[in-house]
């Protein structure tokens, strides 16, 4: 095909990073005018370094690109949104203290006698521009107190405004509840129709399978096939993306809970920014189970997680593990009572990314009897136990002595896992475990966590991923405002259900929410 | 990069630097020295070989000489190490030589053993004391939360002139023109190796154990493996369950525990009394020696080696020709620059990052392949 006729080019990309192995290799990949069109493959298949080449944030290190046929070279995003590309990031590149508007026009923002901004001019700007797209975003507002899904408009927005005839969305639905999903993809199908060119990055097939035309499936570093969405199954598709079946639900047995091993009474916390972000829960977890915590992001897990593991004191309440109170314990202590967690975010807390894959994986037991003798380490024993998780959780690594930056999100995680379920935990907390990372790796972490449970452990599951929640879980409470919003334990749950508990349209009464505590 | 080409790249990175840095000194020469050539000659190969009449000859106690040198730095580098790994940058190794230096002079001088135990205690003593010393500043860390490289740093003007008081008003020989102390006791003087004046004492087998104590103790003991995690990443440190705070403490108080014992070997060994009057700058050697030795104690001994023999070389390039010796200040700066300066040959390492990739990814594959592509499961 000629560049002409395509809205989007890029021949023969290869990126190659300083520290990392090549993210992208000979990589052509091109977008008609007015489709939607998906990119797909595992976590560091090489999707996120193509974008950031097209929205000029990395230079490649070979190929070329042509927009509308005409060849370009991006040295910053800059020139990028020049060409009409926009992007917009998994992670919010908003000011939340600022109002919508004012995020609107940052940058290009409407002036009058010189300097000073014309505030009512953006206003004026973002409601027409709202309208003429299509969005619908309260432009007074500050951004810091609208929903996420408002977020994800007000930055769709902000690219259009900017002259964005291609757009970029990277993982979007990721924080999103299912209706607001629903909504987002019906925002999308508008754009289309008025002519813009989307990209879609995702790891989720039944989204891409509903939204996309066409599909370019990535594999390390490569683009391993392009299809009309309309001509594979969404099982083809898994087998591209992996290179095998994965098998796309998870099996469990079904589960008689024991003794309480985690007693939350009555948690109240204010954070940083004076909200309430725990405003009394009270829930239990039992030996054997699994409890999802479902919920926007944002209503109280983050916070609810880190007081468990005693990252910040709660300002009432009491958490207990087997009877003993957890609150106000240092980590070294509150490990030594079984409890295990898989941090959201591994690259701060989970791992030592400049130290080895070893060094990662021992970082809770190097001070055992095992791996010591009087002063010196045991090296032997710390190099079996290395190598025996290394191997036990399918860890790809050159070595045990290869640093644990250089490899791929879903073998980090693998990493962090290896060592938070090794360690015969009674309670495991687990923060988004299967976050970002590739299928393979998701997979091998949910049967993991269930055959833990099965044998005995407590779990705390948090998640973002509702997918994630109600397949995993024996019972699910759902977190709104900082509060339990609603308690399940039959099994019996679907996603539209959930959202309405998540966006608080629905509310259980006390007394159905108090079950969750068996005390 | 722990791979074998990226090892060979670091060794070749440093070495470049080096070299760089010795030609920025060339320049420095050229434009000063009315006989450049002579003077480089001093400098590059004048520690080792002298020459007379037209004959070479190797010198072995200059060898000897500058092996005493590296006593002190040897000390201070490893001190510096522990502290940096553990992301520490305290500065007050400096002081520490010097209160090491002063305790085990004083103790040198007036404590009674009539054995070669003598020394070993004025040294432990030295020690001891300048592990306690550092606590000051690893606890205002720990416990407040103050920077310990300004707190440190600060630290070395209260232990000099605290030294000079107690120098000056209780342990000053009144009898010697200038301000120092009565003679050591001879059991307290540190035996030299080698005959002759070079100053080679038994020091400097002690700094060579010490450099493999510490090289074992950073990465075969607990406590260094939780420092080293520590300079990684606090947060994963304090996470996994480690005691970050008294981690902290301990590398601290170990770095002063080092420079203390330098400060007394170098005093004891070298001199008959005790007359350092103003901070000995081994200290600040030793931050030049742990960052040629990228915070790895096996190098600490090269990088002293390197550092004491490029000072001999200036010594002599500067009684020889017209060259001052201030020279040394300034091919250790550019040395520091060009360390320092991350993306030096960045474009050559970039190219065997690729090579390595692509290798990386073809076996990779290979593997997978070979494996059913099961390589999750």
């Amino acid at each position: 095909m000629e560049h002409n006729d395509l809205a989007l080019d890029m021949r023969g990309i290869t990126k190659i990073y300083p520290n990392v192995i090549a993210a992208n290799r000979e990589v052509d990949f091109s977008v008609k005018p007015g489709e939607i069109h998906a990119l797909i493959g595992e976590n560091g298949a090489g999707k996120s370094t193509l974008m950031k080449i097209l929205f000029g944030m990395e230079r490649p290190t070979e190929g070329e690109i042509f927009v509308d046929g005409q060849a370009v070279s991006f040295s910053s995003p800059t020139d990028a949104i020049a060409k009409g590309i926009g992007m917009v990031h998994q992670h919010f590149m908003l000011v939340p203290s600022l109002t919508v508007a004012e995020n609107i026009v940052l940058g290009m923002a409407p002036r009058k006698s010189g300097f000073l901004i014309d505030y009512r001019e953006a206003l004026e700007l973002t409601r027409a521009s709202a309208e003429k797209f299509n969005l619908h975003v309260e432009p007074s507002a500050r951004v810091a107190d609208i929903a996420t899904g408002m977020k994800q408009k007000v930055e769709i927005l902000k690219a259009l405004v900017r002259g964005a005839r291609v757009l970029i969305l990277d993982e979007p639905t990721a924080v999103l509840t299912s209706q607001e999903t629903a909504g987002l993809f019906q925002e999308l199908k508008n754009l289309k129709e008025q002519g813009f060119t989307i990209i879609f990055i995702s790891h989720k097939l039944n989204e891409v399978k509903e939204l996309t035309d066409r599909i370019t499936i990535m594999r390390a570093g490569k683009s391993v096939g392009v299809y009309d969405t309309g001509a594979v199954s969404e099982e083809e598709i898994s087998r591209r993306m992996v290179g095998r079946d994965v098998i796309l639900s998870v099996e469990k047995e079904a589960v008689a809970p024991g003794e309480v091993v985690l007693q939350v009474q009555g948690l109240r916390y204010v954070n940083e920014w004076g909200k309430q972000a725990l405003d009394g829960v009270t829930f239990s977890v039992r030996s054997g189970e699994i409890v999802g915590v479902a919920g926007v992001e944002g209503n109280g897990q983050r916070e609810l997680v880190d007081i468990l593991f005693g990252l910040r004191l709660p300002e009432s309440g009491t958490a207990r593990v087997g009877g003993v109170k957890l609150t106000g314990l240092p980590q070294a202590r509150i490990r030594s009572l079984g409890v295990s967690y898989v941090p959201e975010d591994r690259m701060t807390l989970g791992i030592a990314a400049a130290a080895s894959v070893e060094e990662n994986v021992i970082s809770d037991r190097f001070q055992g009897k095992r791996f010591n003798h009087g002063p010196l380490f045991r090296m032997k024993e710390l190099h079996k136990e290395s190598d025996r998780l290394i191997l036990d959780y399918s860890i790809l690594c050159k070595t045990r002595s290869q640093e644990v930056g250089m490899l791929s999100g879903g073998n980090i995680q693998k990493v962090v896992v290896a060592r938070e379920f090794s360690s015969d935990p009674v309670l495991i907390i687990a923060d988004q475990p299967t976050r970002g990372i590739d299928v393979g790796a998701t997979e091998l972490i949910r049967k993991r966590l269930i055959d833990l449970s099965r044998a005995g452990a407590a779990v705390l599951l948090v998640s973002a991923d509702l997918n994630e929640v109600m397949e995993l879980s024996d019972s699910l409470i759902v977190f709104y405002e900082g509060k339990i919003a609603g308690y399940f334990d039959n099994g019996e749950w679907d996603d539209v259900m959930m959202g309405e508990y998540m966006l608080g349209l629905k509310h259980q009464s006390d007394e159905e929410i108090g079950r969750a505590s068996h005390a | 990069m722990r791979d074998r080409r990226m090892v060979f790249f670091g060794i070749a990175r440093g070495a470049m630097a080096i070299i760089l840095a010795l030609a920025v000194g060339a320049v420095f020469i050229f434009l000063s020295s009315k006989t450049p050539f002579t003077a480089l000659r001093y400098l590059l190969i004048g520690p080792l070989l002298s020459f007379h009449d037209g004959s070479v000859i190797f010198n072995a106690q200059y060898l000897f000489q500058i092996f005493a040198a590296m006593i002190p730095t040897i000390f201070t580098g490893l001190a510096v190490c522990v502290m940096f790994s553990a992301n520490q940058f305290n500065l007050a190794g400096e002081g520490c030589v010097l209160a090491g230096g002063f305790i085990g002079g004083i103790l040198g001088v007036y404590l009674q053993i009539n054995s070669g135990w003598h020394a070993v205690v004025c040294v432990l003593a030295a020690t001891v004391a300048c592990g306690l010393i550092m606590l000051i500043p690893a606890l205002l860390k720990v416990k407040l939360g103050a920077s310990e490289m300004v707190t440190s740093l600060m630290l070395n003007f209260i232990i000099l002139y605290v030294v000079l008081h107690y120098l000056n008003f209780n342990f000053a020989d009144r009898t010697k023109g200038a301000t120092m102390t009565k003679a050591f006791r001879s059991t307290a003087v540190i035996p030299s190796l080698v005959p002759g004046n070079s100053k080679m004492s038994v020091g400097f087998i002690v700094a060579l154990l010490a450099t493999a104590l510490i090289a074992f103790f950073m990465y075969r003991t607990r406590w260094g493996y939780a420092i080293r995690m520590i300079g990684i990443n606090e947060s994963f440190a304090l996470y996994s369950g480690m005691n970050v705070g008294w981690t902290i403490v301990l590398a601290q108080v170990i770095g002063g525990m080092l420079s203390g014992m330098g400060g007394s070997l170098e005093v004891l060994g070298r001199y008959q009394t005790y007359l350092w009057r103003e901070l000995p700058g081994y200290g600040w050697v030793g931050i030049t020696v742990a960052i040629l030795a990228k915070n790895n104690p096996v190098y600490v001994p090269l990088a002293a080696f390197f550092i004491a023999y490029l000072n001999k070389g200036c010594l002599l390039m500067s009684t020889h020709c017209d060259v001052p010796s201030e020279m040394i200040d300034i091919i250790q700066a550019a040395i520091f620059l060009f360390f320092a300066a991350e993306q030096f040959l960045s474009g050559f390492r970039q190219k065997l990052v690729v090579k390595t990739a692509t290798e990386d990814l073809m076996r990779l594959e290979a593997d997978r392949g070979s494996r059913g592509g099961g390589s999750h499961a």
